[in-house]
């Protein structure tokens, strides 16, 4: 019960700080995917799900009105469903479906996400009728604040039930093998992180520190080996 | 103002997008300004309801020179049109700096550490404390360059170091993507040797990647989940 509550807070927290406040990154996948995980007591197999949802996420750039899915509380459900549906499915197996369900669910705040804005324009900008005054408008943005809360709290919520439901059910039809999962989410990461080099400024300006980049991995990837 | 500009983006919407929240982070400085006069109060805050926009980080710069501008007494055409003036660019600064730079380059540092075996809590740790330095150091210098500068903000920030750090920023995020491509492609993530065909389309996947973008999280996305329902209905069917 006491990891429930935890995840509704930190779905809640989560929600609120990937917009409205105060954007201090606790809503990025990597860390939301850790915190959900030791709220059930595997914070180093929730940090490998946000891990690789953040490597999804970190494209997007929310930039202006655009529409996008939201990570942060899709990371507390996946990580969680991974967390209380991984004790009888290989680790790779359980990553791999466990990012394949963040990203669906990470959809579906995403519209709950568009759904608070139209709510909040109501809220707040309904001006025309009824002149905003300090007192109302101080009231108007922190009811829209709350809102947010409660639905980064419904969100996460129902998304770790959801999944944890769909693992403990599919995880076991996974007929492919953990090689061929570890491959397909290796795969799939890879080519979403590199496409984070346009952002960089691409290949042909910034070629030069990004070979000597590959060859520092490569030879820290000796190193560790 | 500035613990309330925390919460600039919290009724954020699609008609004045973070217009109420700009108002609700002037209000200390308006109540302060118009002590003895409420009507004037709540048409300062009507006014500044209005649809304004800018990056989170950068908005304390915006707060600031529109206090100063109320205190100095400029008439609300003015305020208008300055906030008009500003908004595209303390967007567009602080989408580069912070969401094309700071954020994405902490991130795949982070990655970094937990794919060469940094425990959870170390990455964790490190991310949201390096972050959050940067993150608290924008945030206060835009409001003090604010408060400070009143409308003369735009020549600040034509002047000021900005695009000069977003250039090393790119840099040092092309160098720290080049680490941490081998070390994903290689399969640490997911805590397996994998085979060479798989090694293979790896690096396949990482060359589609650096050439189109963020224009392959689309196809990428419904390549995965499509193998994986593959994977999970495979059983079903022999």
């Amino acid at each position: 019960m006491t990891s429930w509550i935890a995840i509704g807070i930190l779905g809640g927290l989560v929600g609120l700080d990937s917009t409205a406040f105060p954007q201090a990154m606790f809503s990025r996948p990597l860390v939301a995917g850790a915190l959900a995980g030791l709220a059930f007591g595997d914070p180093a197999r929730g940090m490998l799900v946000g891990a690789a949802l953040e490597i999804f996420a970190l494209v997007i750039m929310p930039v202006g009105a655009s529409r996008y899915p939201e990570a942060g509380t899709g990371a507390v459900a996946a990580a969680s469903a991974a967390c209380l549906a991984g004790a009888h499915l290989p680790t790779q197996v359980l990553i791999l479906l466990a990012v394949v369900f963040g990203l669906a669910w990470e959809r579906l705040a995403g519209y709950s996400v568009i759904l608070l804005r139209r709510e909040n324009e109501r809220l707040v900008a309904r001006d025309t009728r009824e002149p905003p005054t300090a007192r109302g408008v101080e009231r108007r943005h922190l009811g829209a604040m709350s809102l947010d809360l409660l639905r980064g709290a419904a969100i996460a919520l129902t998304g770790a039930l959801v999944g944890a439901e769909l693992l403990r059910i599919l995880g076991p039809l996974w007929a492919l093998g953990s090689a061929t999962a570890a491959g397909l989410l290796t795969v799939a990461a890879t080519g979403m992180l590199a496409a984070m080099l346009p952002l960089f400024g691409g290949f042909r300006d910034r070629r030069i520190v990004f070979v000597v980049g590959l060859i520092c991995g490569s030879l820290l990837l000796l190193l560790v080996s | 103002m500035f613990v309330r500009s925390f919460a600039i983006q919290g009724s954020w919407n699609y008609r004045t997008l973070i217009g109420a929240g700009l108002a609700f982070t002037l209000l200390p400085g308006l109540r302060a300004l118009y002590r003895d006069e409420p009507e004037r109060l709540d048409e300062a805050v009507r006014r500044h309801t209005q649809l304004f926009n800018a990056h989170p980080y950068l908005a304390p710069m915006g707060v600031g020179a529109v206090v100063m501008l109320e205190e100095e007494g400029e008439s609300p055409a003015v305020i208008e049109r300055f906030k008009a003036a500003i908004r595209g660019s303390l967007g567009t600064l602080g989408d580069r700096l912070v969401w094309a730079g700071w954020r994405p380059v902490c991130l795949v540092f982070a990655i970094a550490l937990l794919l060469l075996g940094v425990r959870w809590w170390a990455v964790l740790g490190a991310f949201l404390v390096v972050y959050n330095v940067g993150h608290l150091a924008l945030r206060a210098w835009a409001f003090r360059l604010g408060w400070r500068r009143g409308r003369g903000v735009g020549e600040q920030l034509r002047r000021s170091a900005v695009p000069q750090l977003q250039r090393v920023l790119s840099v040092v995020g092309a160098f720290v993507l080049g680490v941490v491509l081998p070390l994903l492609g290689s399969g640490h993530l997911a805590g397996a040797r994998l085979a060479l065909p798989w090694l293979l389309a790896a690096a396949v996947a990482a060359g589609l990647g650096a050439r189109y973008g963020e224009r392959v999280r689309r196809p990428i996305v419904v390549a995965i989940v499509g193998f994986a329902l593959a994977g999970l209905l495979l059983k079903l069917v022999i």
